[in-house]
């Protein structure tokens, strides 16, 4: 690849071949793209060699398995949370809209598969404007709706008697997610400020980071903020005020839990407590992980072309962010549906085959919900 | 079985009885309700019948447990539970341990008829354990209602710490009640505030007093109300009603419900000068607030027997502000309305609502009216609990037994 680098001073479209001592005909990325469509390609890309076949295959498989999964994933989710009476809350209203996010990021991968049999973008700027719009619409969506999950959360957990997010409320924060989303997905549409170009193998879109002016820059750097930096701060403060209230509530049980005398507040007793604050813990944090795998490499791509060292990304490095973010959305139904009690219950009545094995919620004994404290042995009384 | 119960008959005790689902194991108890007299509270006394050879070595452990759920099952998400549960009391019962423990009449009787196989056992709910309360659930509220209840829970195992089987278990649900003392004080609560407005002189004096401080359950409460309007302003306008006061120590959060309310023109509007004496009358009732959420009522839902929650009552000496569970008061609030511009005058007087105390007059007509609903009662709560392990008290034989009763 380092090769390449030599036919910098050579202009675009001049050179549409090379020949390379092993005498193989090697085209620079871009080759394929008609003239009138030249301007599409950012001169980065040209400086390197164009891709594989294998390596397009490679990747159209790979987003295969994430379609299949995230269709699966996602549709049921959407089909059994939309349909069944006992799973109709308003809280249940955020996964749902999450994975109808996630299903329009589903929609980008078709248009790839095909892309990548062509080895090219179909549809010129038309084409690579509806998939940016379906990658950026769901991805700044999906985001801003993980913090709107922390956020019901939050509530429902700090005030469990009237915390609860009601109906309307969480119809206007759907609402609200879906605005959220709108600006840095429409502006670069309408070429108002930024707009969308291929990248990484040119076979997919994004909003364009390598022009090299100040709007481009203000442009990424709004958009790092308002896409990453904002849902993660509003994840992250959600979270720990929700596991500073569970600790606050752990705590004053314990409290009355000693002015009863329940006395042996021993290891079993701080294990009990202590477990409930770890289980809060590792759900915050595997939500928050997962945030950070999906759009931290995007980010830093983003960063990277409009204010680093270019050089570094190769069009397979740049790949890389699309496919993280793409997976984590297959994930995203899993982690916020299948740790839903009831959820796994209906699923279970619905397709038996799933394996899935829950109790009944409403027949669950409340011995599963204890936490002891072992009493001091009442000291036979009487 | 049923010659035990015929002698039970006799001497006409009421027991409550409840059998393990393999039948081996069986807890008698002589009542539900367990009062706490503030400066005493009734032991829980009962007694275990087992099949000896059934046990084969092993142990039978009973349980004085109290499960406080502060939020609805639904909202548990992330692993969280909305419901704790305290073990406050634990014994080991067969074979028994102190063999020479003071026995309760109830169980002396209870020994004597069941023979050698029952062994009995006794708790003491802890000084500060809370009174039992349900919140009422909302209609579309799933699962087991928000409150604090009561169990004892008996089950057999090799050791205290080894696990209980279905089986072999068996959780009799209980109340924790408190009933007001036998005399109901002599102050009448009442309270006087006055009202002066921004652009004009003159106040509003409202005085509120309640005939008694202490009511019972379905009586009536009489709200003596003096307007004397001495400012330039119309009271528009007057709402009498009771409020109940529900705090949530374990979460350190607090609400209030309208139990009872009315609201009055008459004799309104009172003008400059004008004054206004009047009684209104409320009572406040759990059966016309069955479709409110979150109003706190004594112990368990059933359809007939429901009452408001007790006022909680704290020992002498003791402050408020460290009773646990779930804290209930009341108020009765009156609100006049001086007008858009006027705003409103507040005021709130504090009463206790409780049970009549054991022996008084008013108690044994409280009882009489209770028994004529009991019946009817049983039998809704054998419908209600038939399919469901969990909750509790088998009441099959004790209907029976009611209906028999020679009294």
């Amino acid at each position: 690849m380092a090769d390449n680098f030599t036919d910098f001073g050579i202009g675009p479209m001049a050179q549409p071949l090379k020949m390379v001592s092993k005498e193989v005909v090697e085209h620079m990325l871009g080759w394929n793209i008609p003239e009138e469509h030249q301007d599409l390609v950012h001169e980065h890309w040209r400086n390197f060699p164009a891709v594989s076949k294998y390596w397009h295959y490679c990747l159209a498989l790979i987003y295969t398995m994430l379609m299949v999964t995230s269709l699966t994933g996602n549709g049921i989710v959407i089909w059994i949370f939309g349909t069944s009476k006992s799973l109709r809350s308003a809280s249940n209203m955020f996964v749902i809209n999450l994975a109808v996010f996630d299903l329009m990021m589903m929609l980008e991968m078709p248009l790839l598969i095909a892309n990548s049999f062509h080895q090219r973008l179909l549809g010129y700027q038309l084409g690579c404007d509806i998939y940016a719009i379906l990658g950026g619409l769901s991805g700044i969506g999906g985001a801003i709706t993980n913090a709107v999950i922390a956020f019901d959360r939050y509530k429902t957990i700090s005030c469990p008697l009237d915390g609860r997010i009601n109906k309307i409320q969480a119809a206007l924060l759907i609402a609200f997610t879906w605005f959220w989303a709108l600006p840095f997905t429409v502006l670069p549409a309408t070429r108002v400020w930024g707009k969308y170009v291929p990248e990484g193998f040119l076979t997919t879109c994004s909003f364009d980071y390598f022009t090299d002016d100040q709007d481009t820059k203000v442009f990424v750097a709004c958009i790092f903020v308002w896409s990453y930096c904002i849902p993660m701060s509003l994840i992250c403060y959600f979270y720990s005020q929700l596991f500073g209230a569970v600790r606050l509530h752990e705590r004053m049980l314990q409290e009355q839990a000693k002015k009863m005398n329940v006395k042996s507040l021993a290891s079993n007793k701080e294990d009990a407590s202590r477990s409930v604050e770890i289980r809060i813990a590792k759900v915050a944090f595997t939500i928050f992980f997962l945030f950070v795998c999906a759009w931290t490499p995007y980010a830093f791509v983003a960063m990277t072309g409009a204010f680093g060292d270019r050089s570094i990304l190769t069009p397979v490095a740049t790949m890389i962010p699309a496919v993280c973010c793409k997976i984590v959305s297959c994930i995203d139904p899993w982690v916020y549906a299948i740790n839903h009690p009831r959820y796994r219950a209906e699923l279970q009545k619905r397709l038996p085959w799933m394996g899935v094995r829950e109790q009944d919620p409403d027949s669950a004994s409340s011995g599963t919900s204890v936490v002891t404290a072992n009493s001091a042995q009442a000291p036979a009384e009487a | 079985m049923l010659d035990y119960l015929a002698l039970v008959f006799v001497v006409a005790v009421k027991v409550f009885k409840k059998t393990t689902p393999n039948g081996k194991v069986t807890v008698y108890l002589g009542k539900r309700d367990f009062i706490d007299h503030i400066d005493y509270c009734d032991p829980v006394d009962g007694v275990v019948v087992v099949d000896t050879e059934y046990l084969k070595g092993r142990k039978v452990y009973s349980q004085l447990v109290t499960t406080y759920r502060y939020g609805r099952e639904e909202d548990e998400v992330m692993g969280v539970k909305f419901s704790k549960e305290m073990v406050i009391g634990q014994e080991q019962v067969v074979p028994l341990i102190n063999a020479k423990m003071e026995l309760t009449p109830v169980q002396e009787k209870l020994l004597k008829k069941l023979g050698p196989n029952a062994y009995p056992f006794t708790f003491n709910f802890p000084e500060m354990a809370p009174s039992s309360v349900t919140l009422q659930p909302s209609e579309e509220d799933q699962g087991k209602p928000m409150g604090v209840d009561y169990c004892v829970r008996t089950y057999v195992a090799e050791s205290e710490d080894q696990k209980s089987h279905k089986r072999s278990s068996v959780t009799l649900a209980i109340k924790k009640l408190q009933h007001a003392p036998t005399s109901r004080g002599r102050r009448l609560p009442s309270s006087l505030v006055s009202k002066g407005f921004t652009f004009s002189n003159g106040k509003i004096n409202l005085e509120v007093t309640l005939d008694r401080e202490i009511y019972y359950h379905g009586e009536k409460v009489a709200a003596n109300v003096i307007v004397s309007n001495n400012s330039r302003k119309a009271v528009r306008n007057i709402r009498c009603m009771v409020v109940q006061h529900v705090e949530i120590t374990m979460i350190n959060s607090q609400f209030s419900r309208h139990v009872a309310s009315l609201e009055s023109r008459e004799g309104c509007p009172i003008t400059p000068g004008a004054s206004l004496s009047k009684t209104f009358y409320l009572v406040p009732l759990a059966r016309s607030n069955k479709d409110i959420r979150g109003v706190a009522l004594d112990g368990h839902l059933k359809e007939d027997d429901v009452n408001l929650a007790s006022s909680t009552l704290v020992a002498e000496g003791k402050c408020p502000a460290d009773a646990i569970g779930i804290v209930v008061s009341y108020s009765v609030r009156v609100k006049l309305n001086c007008g858009t511009l006027g705003g409103e005058l507040v005021t709130d007087v504090p009463f206790k609502l409780l049970h009549p105390a054991e022996g008084t007059v008013e108690r044994q007509r409280f009882n009489a009216m209770k028994k004529m609903q009991s019946i009817e009662r049983h039998r809704y709560e054998n419908s209600l609990y038939t399919n469901e392990e969990e909750d509790n008290i088998v009441f099959e034989d004790f209907a029976r037994l009611r209906m028999n009763e020679p009294e």
